[in-house]
């Protein structure tokens, strides 16, 4: 399987205390476990069961996924930042592996 | 995302035997909800949860929830193999809504379970129908 490779889109300019939409996405297979290949077997269960964000080390949202959400799980909400800093995104994969992306904010 | 014909198959045998209207519990959705409350029974209301009605690719069927003051959100379905979709909690920073895609395997019924900040249960419940299932 090609590496997952996460985005993260952002407003082009965010202004302190007024909410924005983050849109995230990461490319990976989501395998429930449930589905047979063409070869007949069992296509083992590999899903990113976990999504986290933080700003500047403080968690602003968190997400345990299951092997009901889509192939390359796309997940959006809002927030709101009160001064310039960093969102770390990470993604947590069934297999121990974190995917991680980071973004500066500099407030407006 | 590749499906199998056989896969396809099983999802439209599966969908026929639904029942239509409120959701029904052959996966345990009423368990996993439970769980998630810790018994307590969610009240309706107070939760919005926007979802088409109709749906031609069950492997991503877009869902948003706003539920104003949560500070965790959980989605079910009760006609995927397992209850559960996904579990959200919310900081500070964040509004009280989140949207994201999902499978479903046929038409079934899709529950938004919210937590609010006072600690109580809030629901809401929206049936959905699916073309093709999404092999969830």
């Amino acid at each position: 399987m090609a590496k997952p490779k996460p985005r993260v889109r952002l407003p082009k300019s965010i202004s302190a205390g007024v909410p924005f939409t983050v849109k995230t996405r990461i490319t990976h297979p989501m395998h429930t476990g449930l589905r047979h290949g063409s070869d007949g077997a069992l296509v083992p269960r590999r899903i990113v069961n976990r999504f986290t964000v933080q700003f500047n080390s403080e968690v602003v949202m968190s997400a345990e996924l299951e092997p009901a959400v889509s192939a390359d799980p796309y997940i959006e909400f809002e927030m709101a930042v009160p001064e310039s800093g960093e969102l770390v995104f990470e993604w947590v994969d069934d297999d121990g592996s974190v995917y991680s992306l980071r973004k500066s904010i500099d407030v407006a | 995302m590749a499906m199998t014909r056989r896969c396809v198959l099983l999802m439209a045998a599966a969908a026929a035997f639904l029942p239509g209207g409120a959701a029904g519990n052959e996966n345990g959705v009423m368990q996993a909800i439970a769980e998630f409350t810790g018994g307590a029974t969610p009240l309706d209301g107070g939760v919005n949860l926007l979802i088409p009605e109709i749906a031609d690719n069950g492997g991503a069927v877009p869902v948003r929830v706003e539920a104003a003051a949560a500070r965790r959100i959980a989605l079910f379905t009760d006609g995927n193999p397992y209850p559960g979709v996904a579990v959200f909690s919310l900081g500070r920073l964040a509004s009280s809504a989140a949207a994201i895609r999902i499978r479903l395997a046929g038409s079934q019924t899709v529950i938004a379970v919210a937590e609010l900040a006072d600690g109580s249960y809030r629901q809401a419940t929206r049936s959905i129908a699916v073309t093709v299932g999404g092999c969830a």
